[in-house]
């Protein structure tokens, strides 16, 4: 049966020509690979460690690895025509590894996949498959690039063209192996044109963007561990990303990796909004640096290759960290050159001057008296935390001194005290420090963490819960640097477990849910707030939702910056919101809060109600229990 | 240019104030402690000085151990060095005694500029900057917004009654009291926190620098300011109302 089916015929014999010319070109290709990548490995290598790097738990960097590289997740379900296209090339690279290695030995004779023997015959159908797909998919790709040509590609650039023909020929050559089966010099002639698309295409990676085959599975192997991480400064001379000598071994690899796809700059709220901030132009300026000056020099970062203003433009909403699908952390580079600029004092901004000054002396980012907290406390009867209820609810800044966020919190306090849960708010709290984290002002922030972890140490709070996402990050994650926080929750995941004891409505209402950045992308959580809010009606959602929902403009600090370039982010976010018709905005953060509220004035048309999920349950309580 | 600050540590706005037994100070333990304002912008004005035309700011304040906090506040800002007069009370001292003591201590500096605040937000008694340019034997100016430096001395801007402004030529040396607001306050920096552990800062013995006559002025007894709020209700109709409602803003409330 085997003998009915056609098998790829290779060359059995070469000419001692075939065998010099082949050894000398081969050289030549690999000295042109390692002429490029030498240095570029040296960057990587030269560059300092980084703190607070731990390769454990290996499982789940295995498990990352399987999922994204391996089965090619991400690339796929973000961009799912290009990505199974790509993901037809990479597999095919995968199945061609053996074929090539094959293709090469029989020069000298060593071939190991004989077309005669079963095991090869099968293994060459089985790349030929791969092949079909790749060459379809190449294809395909090469079309989007040069026809379609969307603008997050970039300029065109003829690496890209010259790569995507040596891949498409490749597969050709491989494949027309299963049919030219004579003569000799024909066979031969299909061979060396196989072997110098190879040899051509060896040299070209390390040259073009197309170095994100050689590191992209590393950059994904060695992330950072967990998503949006900020890590800790190292000794009494790290004040974050000031110049190549603080680049680490991790930025200069992603700086390396990128793959410049443009999907940080389709998703980043910044870029789309008309500012100048694009998070891959950011990490190709590192890029720029690095091949310029090198991972030691004194050379400032911000300058040359990227600008300041971009830089704090960002509202470390994680979309393009989260999008990258060769596993670049932008939000701690971004953060990383904040740092560099606000812990040195290079950072000029009025707002953030006040903001950081309110923080220095103050408790709260809003800048208030913290006898207003008092006042609030006292007029609402919260009862004060003493180690005997179940619960310390957090009030943050937006919760205790914002009007909407006192709201919010009373609300959330309502539905506490319905469902018979025990909790106090503690008698005093100083801000997490989230907006000065993000902002890269670790002085304050260390202030910060370190006076709360105190509180939170004296009063012996065991569980908090708390309205506020950013709240729910910087006490969770970002105080692990300064010490041990308690579990902290954020209220949605609070009213999702008790979702089948609190009352639900017939009328069904449209609610369209917001996923805040932080609660959604941050914190994995997306169904239980939904499942909150579809108490009180029946949930839409917006064409940017879960994933990839589109930021408020918050955070990072800007909710307490001046004026934004170009469109304000929130005004598009609401007007995304309201387009879908309905009666209903829900949010879970009280920085969406609050810019939604302000975007949703600046409208003319009937605009929708906005409530914060703990308020739409809490509306549907029976009124004996309101206070 | 050589420029010496003084600098009061004084509590925080939001620290809750209560009355220490004797009624004659306040409790001072639990107490938060932050930079008199007027100082900071008196630091301020020094630091913006020194960047313009070179030089050396160093730092004086009185008061007891935990005033070098706010010491180290000043020196991570950018101040060069310091000068710490332990001082356990403050409190019984008169504005005569106190600029005694920084007048002994900034003497042998020999300064150019000496600046300090207008006044402290805890006493507010207005008077330490002007005794001490006294006792420095200096010429000085009050309520200082603003600062230039010229080839004969200096050149300030005085804030007066009603929005007006006084622009006055002086030589150097002098000592001004610096008006809160003239210039924006820098953020402290991780990197500045990090280089003052390396600065100088020299302690020095109130006792040291000679104890001074009893104080002329004696704190009889402080009390906290009672809360009173007067509401009136003005009768008739709304247009009377209105009317009898900007007479008093005119006469009584004086703001119109």
């Amino acid at each position: 049966m085997n003998d009915l089916l056609r098998t790829l015929v290779e060359p059995r014999h070469f000419a001692l020509w075939e065998r010099l010319l082949f050894p000398a070109l081969a050289a030549a290709s690999i000295y042109g690979f390692y002429w490029r990548f030498a240095p570029i490995l040296r960057n990587i290598q030269r560059a300092k460690k980084d703190p607070g790097f731990h390769l454990f738990p290996i499982v789940k960097r295995v498990g990352d690895f399987v999922w994204e590289v391996a089965l090619q997740s991400k690339v796929i379900r973000q961009r799912p025509l290009a990505g199974i296209a790509h993901a037809s090339v990479f597999w095919a690279f995968c199945a061609f590894a053996l074929v090539t290695l094959n293709h090469c030995a029989a020069v000298f004779g060593l071939g190991f996949l004989d077309p005669a023997d079963r095991v090869g015959r099968y293994y060459f159908y089985f790349a030929a498959v791969f092949a079909l797909a790749c060459a379809v998919g190449i294809l395909g790709l090469f079309v989007r690039r040069f026809l379609v040509q969307p603008k997050w590609l970039g300029e065109l650039s003829w690496g890209s063209g010259v790569v995507a023909l040596l891949i498409f020929a490749l597969m050709v050559t491989y494949l027309a192996a299963f049919f030219v089966t004579g003569p000799a010099a024909a066979v031969h002639a299909l061979w060396w044109a196989h072997t110098l698309a190879l040899l051509a295409f060896l040299p070209i990676i390390p040259h073009t963007k197309h170095l994100h085959l050689v590191l992209g599975p590393f950059t994904v192997f060695f992330s950072r561990g967990s998503f949006a991480q900020i890590p800790p400064l190292a000794g009494d001379e790290d004040f974050g990303m000031v110049a190549g000598k603080d680049l680490t071994r991790i930025v200069s690899l992603q700086a390396y990796s990128c793959v410049e796809c443009g999907r940080c700059m389709e998703h980043c709220p910044a870029n789309n909004t008309g500012k100048e901030l694009n998070p891959k132009e950011i990490v190709l300026g590192l890029r720029g640096y690095l091949n310029e000056f090198g991972p030691a020099s004194e050379e400032p970062l911000l300058g040359k290759y990227a600008s300041q203003q971009a830089v704090f433009q960002c509202t470390t909403c994680g979309a393009c960290e989260f999008q990258c699908p060769v596993g670049i952390e932008h939000v701690p580079i971004m953060v990383g050159l904040r740092r560099g600029a606000v812990n040195t004092g290079a950072w000029e901004d009025d707002y953030g001057s006040k903001l950081f000054l309110a923080l220095e002396k103050g408790s709260n980012a809003l800048g208030m008296s913290a006898t207003e907290r008092d006042k609030f406390i006292e007029k609402n009867v919260l009862p004060i935390f003493d180690g005997t209820q179940e619960y310390c609810l957090w009030l943050g800044c937006m919760g205790a001194y914002d009007p909407q966020g006192r709201e919010i919190v009373l609300a959330f306090a309502r539905v506490m005290r319905y469902l018979g849960i025990t909790f106090g708010v503690l008698r005093k709290e100083k801000c997490t420090g989230d907006a000065v984290r993000r902002l890269g002002n670790d002085l304050v922030f260390q202030q910060l963490a370190e006076a709360n972890l105190e509180t939170m140490a004296q009063n012996k709070v065991k569980k908090i819960v708390s309205i506020c996402p950013h709240c729910v990050r910087t006490i969770q994650e970002d105080w692990k640097e300064y010490g041990a926080p308690p579990e902290v929750e954020h209220h949605s995941e609070f009213l999702a477990r008790f979702a089948s004891r609190l009352p639900s409505v017939q009328d069904r209402k449209k609610i369209v849910f917001h996923d805040p950045c932080y609660l959604g992308r941050y914190r994995n959580v997306y169904d239980e707030p939904r499942k909150a809010a579809a108490l009180a009606g029946s949930l839409v959602e917006a064409p940017r939702s879960r994933e990839r929902s589109f930021c408020c403009g918050a955070g990072g600090g800007l909710a307490f910056l001046g004026e934004e370039q170009g469109e304000r982010v929130s005004h598009v976010r609401t007007a995304e919101l309201t387009a879908t018709g309905a009666s209903v905005i829900a949010a879970a953060c009280p920085f969406c809060n609050t810019m939604f509220r302000d975007a949703l004035a600046a409208r003319d048309d009937a605009t929708p109600e906005l409530l914060d999920i703990a308020q739409l349950v809490a509306q549907e309580l029976p009124r004996e229990s309101a206070n | 240019m050589k420029i010496v600050v003084a600098i009061k540590q004084v509590p925080d706005r939001d620290a809750p104030i209560r009355i220490a037994s004797a009624g004659k100070w306040i409790e001072e333990a639990d107490l938060q402690w932050a930079m008199n304002e007027p100082d900071a912008y008196a630091l301020e004005e020094a630091l913006q000085l020194k960047e313009k035309h070179g030089g050396e700011v160093v730092v004086v304040s009185a008061g007891p151990e935990r005033v070098a906090t706010t010491i180290r506040e000043a020196l991570a800002k950018g101040a060069d060095r310091a000068i710490h007069i332990v001082a356990d009370d403050l409190g019984s001292r008169d504005a005569l005694g106190v600029a005694r003591l920084l007048a002994a201590a900034i003497q042998p500096e020999n300064p150019d500029l000496v600046l300090t605040g207008l006044q402290s937000e805890d006493m507010g008694l207005g008077q330490t900057g002007v005794i001490l340019a006294e006792l420095l034997r200096l010429p000085h100016s009050t309520l200082i917004l603003h600062v230039e430096k010229t080839d004969a001395g200096l050149r300030v801007k005085r804030e007066l009654e009603e929005g007006w402004f006084q622009s006055i030529e002086m030589p150097l040396p002098a000592v001004l009291t610096m008006q809160s607001g003239g210039n924006k306050l820098r953020y402290a920096t991780l990197m500045g926190i990090k280089r003052a552990k390396t600065k100088e800062l020299r302690a020095v013995n109130a006792a040291e620098l000679g104890a001074g006559p009893a104080p002329v002025v004696v704190l009889e007894q402080i009390t906290l300011p009672k809360k009173q709020k007067s509401t009136q209700i003005l009768s008739g109709s709304p247009k009377e109302a209105a009317t009898a409602l900007v007479e008093k803003l005119k006469t009584e409330a004086r703001v119109l």
